[in-house]
């Protein structure tokens, strides 16, 4: 099921999610992926639709959780917010990113 | 703890699922009114904003359906909505699902019967402690295969030097009359060392088990067993200590077995155990070769040092003590449950085989069936694809179809072992130990199960693999009707495959029926019909003095009997599961003592071998002149004069047979005053044995006689007078063993009778299911080519010509499978070489008639689906799509 791929990228999303919900405090769904897009610029094209599954997983995680409550257009909207054990896990999960991505930048630079 | 918690929503979100996808759903629309409301704060027309909201979302059914995977367990919720798919489609053609189901009923059926058996006999442990260090150990000839029993002398020496075992126990059978309970009655027991217990780590139930102390001459105690217990002293617990009369002897019982207990295990009546002081003169005799040994192995010593270190010591005994051990210079050590086995283990292995076959040619069958219905299926197939269904759905699917009949065949095939299981039993009566233990437990059932799994497996796999390769579009263009490459060639060659299998079943029933009629009517050497056998101990107490003539009496008194033309007594009967074997002193050819050739030995009364009707080939029978003060005289067999006398008269030659009577002098010399015919001593014997025949009246001290009565009327209608007279001379003495002749020729029999009938019905069961199948299989094809028959006769082909073209093609698929069958047989007769009689393991005969049986049977399969095509109306044929 192309396992290893997807793991890596669920990885990239989860944290995206973890740190605009750091950010801007609770967001619903539509905030959470236009805040990712806005802030990687063109260079992520994401269909938004994906973050849900994302989502879910982190609330099962328990590092997120969700409430229903009114969007800033009066509608019926579920809000995301970091749990406690969710921020625990910001630093957690930065920091293995940034071993990842020191570690890959090896690989990529030119040997010499 | 991550794990722990979304295992625990998923299972939570199992029960929420329909308020959760309301919630989603929600959420999503949610998603898409923010990102509208937002397109149109910048300026879209709401059609646009709406279009560009969607498009920005990606997939919502995507979306909702990766949700689910991540909520809750797909693979479970897929499992659940396969098998619903699954028992909907065998729902729809319940013909094709009861073919299935009772095709493999029949198959696992059969082979869970012969499990359960498999299992009582081989598998499970000997019902003692640390079974696997139990070794049966015999005394052997180092140029020689075969084990023998041990001499008491020799067990004392193996017991005193070997350093491999913990302990190492005599047995050998024996029986008391037990008198002074409310009646007397005859009770089998077994001898042993003191140290039987200890060696197998068993506990009385009740009292204690031997002393070593109590090995000594002149120690009369006894381990009684728990049903004796019951039925003889009303389980009273005071039992130990007490003294109770066998045979006119007085034992004290020391202690009560457990009711599970049995020794030896292939001896489940024994109810009496006593140590080996009772075998008295026995126990200094290096010649006399009658027991059975067990040993437990030290910890740490394999059966293979154990065997190395016991032939050490038999080859220095055979230096030490030539005149007896010459020909016992060697020993065997084998595990225990081997031992008891023996070829019985070959013969089960071979019908476990069998049946294996049995199932293997039914899993063709439905793979070809399964075959069938997959072409039938293609649209379908072809449609799910087209929905997006990957290969490895279409396969699960099939697959999960497979897993759902070969369950239901599973669960069918355990009901038809519940009922055929003791059908078997009783089949193999007595002459399988530890048989009767067989029934359908929980092993047996994980059996069947395991074994419908896998035939599931293998029926299921090759449709499910060739569905899944259709071709999507070609299908559907042509109206779901597209050829699966590959799939007919699959077809000839399961067919193929399962002529092949049945080919060789029924050789190897052919080969076990010809061997058993043969068995049934080989020239026993003596007429069995109309003739009653029965014993009783005359115990040495009683009659150590007057046994001829108390034999003599009853004898007489026996003839008067109404219905009873002549009667005699013999100490062995043949067919009774009973032999002795004796050296003899020849003076025309002397050797070393322990070079002294022997030959079977049977002392009995004048009018043996009339009754019997053996035939007296010269010479005269023994008379009641016959006594301890005449000359001593022998009579010997037809084998025996050839062997011993080849070429010469025996008669008048004397001999000395290793038989003492009593005298101080020992066996004294004898005169050959008759020659007999053979006799067969087993119905299973392959040769005729030199035998000689003693006069009993000779043998004084040699104690018993069974009676044979050939009779006028029923045989067994005598049993109550016979009874009767035995009681009027002695009440203590009680009759057993009461069975005609043919009766106890047919107990002989019991196991290549239950061999030849399980063998025989796999191989009828394999012969259907295969015709069955070929049948199938020629009349799918023709039905395909309908059209290209119709075709064919519209061209001008005449009806024969089409017949044989299909009839051609059925005979190339026999001439095939035959033929690899045939060589499958000649290479795996040889297997059965030690279950035949008269027979060899290659018999061109049955190699032909199973031959013919396989082609006519095939050719009639595939005569029927001919003819209908060959009378087929070519306007018709055209005309279907």
């Amino acid at each position: 099921m192309g396992e290893n791929k997807s793991d890596v990228l669920q990885g990239t999303l989860d944290l995206m999610v973890l740190k605009t919900l750091e950010a801007m405090g609770p967001l619903h769904g539509y905030g959470i992926a236009r805040r990712i897009e806005q802030v990687s610029g063109d260079e992520l094209s994401l269909n938004q639709g994906t973050i849900y599954p994302a989502l879910l997983r982190l609330e099962q995680r328990g590092w997120i959780k969700s409430e229903w409550g009114t969007s800033e257009t009066n509608r019926r909207a579920k809000f995301y917010s970091l749990s406690r054990i969710g921020r625990k896990k910001i630093e957690e999960e930065t920091e293995n990113w940034e071993r990842m991505a020191a570690t890959m930048a090896r690989f990529l630079a030119p040997s010499n | 703890m991550d794990l722990l918690r979304m295992l625990f929503t998923r299972c939570a979100a199992l029960f929420r699922r329909g308020k959760l996808d309301a919630d989603l759903d929600e959420e999503l629309r949610a998603h898409i009114d923010l990102a509208i409301h937002e397109n149109l704060l910048h300026g879209m027309l709401p059609k646009e904003a709406r279009t560009a909201a969607l498009r920005a979302f990606g997939g919502v059914t995507q979306t909702r359906e990766s949700y689910r995977e991540q909520r809750s367990f797909p693979l479970l919720q897929q499992l659940g909505r396969d098998l619903r798919f699954a028992l909907r489609q065998l729902r729809k053609s319940p013909g094709y699902s009861i073919v299935v189901i009772v095709t493999l009923a029949l198959g696992v059926g059969a082979n869970t019967t012969v499990f359960s058996v498999v299992d009582a006999v081989m598998l499970r442990p000997l019902p003692y402690a640390q079974p696997q260090q139990l070794v049966e150990v015999n005394s052997a000839d180092a140029n020689s295969p075969v084990a023998r029993n041990v001499s008491y002398p020799d067990f004392f020496d193996w017991r005193e030097q070997n350093h491999s075992f913990e302990h190492l126990v005599s047995y050998n059978d024996n029986s008391y009359t037990l008198t002074g309970t409310t009646r007397a009655v005859h009770l089998d027991a077994e001898i042993v060392s003191w140290d039987l217990l200890p060696m197998l780590g068993i506990q009385p139930e009740l009292g204690r088990g031997f002393v070593a102390g109590e090995e000594k001459d002149g120690s009369k105690v006894v381990l009684i067993s728990h049903s004796l217990w019951m039925s003889q002293f009303g389980s009273d617990s005071t039992i130990v200590g007490r003294a109770i009369h066998l045979s006119g002897d007085t034992f004290t019982v020391v202690g009560v077995m457990p009711p599970s207990f049995r020794f030896p295990v292939d001896k489940p009546q024994n109810s009496l155990w006593t140590t080996l002081a009772v075998d008295g003169e026995a126990l200094k005799n290096r010649g006399g070769h009658s027991l059975a040994v067990m040993g437990r192995l030290r910890r740490g010593v394999t059966t293979a040092q154990g065997d190395q270190e016991m032939k050490a010591i038999a080859s220095r005994l055979a230096k030490q003590y030539p005149d007896t051990n010459t020909h016992n210079n060697s020993a065997k050590v084998q595990l225990e449950l081997q031992a008891m086995l023996g070829e019985t283990r070959t013969l089960l292995l071979v019908v476990l085989g069998a049946v294996a076959f049995v199932l293997l040619i039914a899993c063709g069958n439905i793979a070809n069936l399964q075959l069938t219905r997959v072409r039938d299926r293609q649209r379908e197939i072809a449609v799910r694809c087209a929905l997006g269904a990957g290969r490895g759905s279409v396969i699960r699917q099939l697959m999960t179809e497979s897993l759902v009949l070969s369950i239901a065949g599973g669960l069918a095939g355990s009901a038809v072992a519940f009922v055929s299981v003791p059908g078997v039993l009783a089949l193999i009566g007595t002459s399988v130990p530890r048989a009767a233990n067989a029934g359908v437990d929980l092993t047996v059932l994980a059996f069947a199960l395991a074994a419908s799994l896998l035939s599931g497996l293998i029926f299921g796999v090759v449709p499910a693999t060739a569905a899944s390769r259709t071709d999507l579009v070609k299908t559907l263009q042509q109206g779901g009707q597209a050829r699966l490459y590959g799939h007919d060639r699959l077809r000839m060659a399961v067919i193929v495959g399962q002529v092949a299998l049945g080919v060789v079943l029924t050789a190897g029933a052919g080969l076990l029926t010809t061997s058993f009629v043969k068995l049934i009517h080989t020239d026993e050497g003596f007429n069995p019909a109309h003739v009653l056998t029965f014993s009783f101990d005359t115990p040495d107490s009683a009659y150590k003095d007057r046994r001829p003539q108390f034999y003599r009496q009853y004898f007489d008194q026996l003839r008067a009997l109404p219905g009873v033309e002549s009667a005699a007594g013999s100490m062995i009967l043949p067919m009774a599961d009973d032999d002795a074997h004796i050296s003899f002193e020849n003076p025309e050819r002397p050797v070393a003592k322990g070079l002294r050739p022997g030959a079977e030995l049977a002392p009995v009364t004048p009018g043996f071998f009339q009754t019997m009707q053996i035939p007296l080939i010269t010479g005269r029978d023994f008379t009641e002149a016959d006594n301890m003060q005449s000359p001593q005289v022998m009579i010997v067999n037809q084998a025996f004069a050839n062997t011993y006398f080849p070429g010469e008269d025996p008669l008048g030659k004397k001999l000395k047979p290793g038989a003492g009577n009593g005298s101080k002098d020992g066996p004294p010399w004898r005169q050959i005053v008759g020659v007999v015919g053979n006799v067969r001593h087993s119905a299973t014997q392959r040769e005729m044995q030199p035998a000689m025949y003693l006069p009993s009246s000779q043998l004084p001290t040699w104690c018993c006689l069974s009676s044979v009565l050939r009779t006028s009327v029923d045989p067994m209608s005598l049993e109550p007078a016979v009874r009767k007279l035995v009681a009027s001379m002695d009440a203590d003495i009680p009759v057993t063993d009461v069975r005609t002749m043919p009766d106890l020729i047919s107990l002989r029999l019991a196991e290549p009778r239950f061999a030849t009938v399980l063998f025989g019905s796999f191989a009828i069961l394999s012969l259907v299911l295969t015709v069955v199948g070929l049948y199938g299989v020629m009349a799918y094809s023709v039905s395909q080519r309908t059209r290209e028959i119709g075709l064919r006769f519209a061209l001008g082909a005449e009806r024969g010509a089409v017949l044989g073209m299909i009839l051609r093609a059925a005979a190339g698929l026999l001439g095939t499978g035959i033929a690899i069958g045939i060589a499958a047989a000649l290479a795996f007769g040889p297997i059965l070489s030690k279950m035949l009689y008269g027979t060899g393991p290659r018999n061109p005969a049955v190699l032909l008639v199973v031959c013919g049986v396989m082609a006519l049977a095939g050719l009639l399969a595939a005569y029927i689906p001919a003819a209908r095509a060959a009378s087929v109306d070519p306007m018709r044929a055209l005309r279907t799509e």
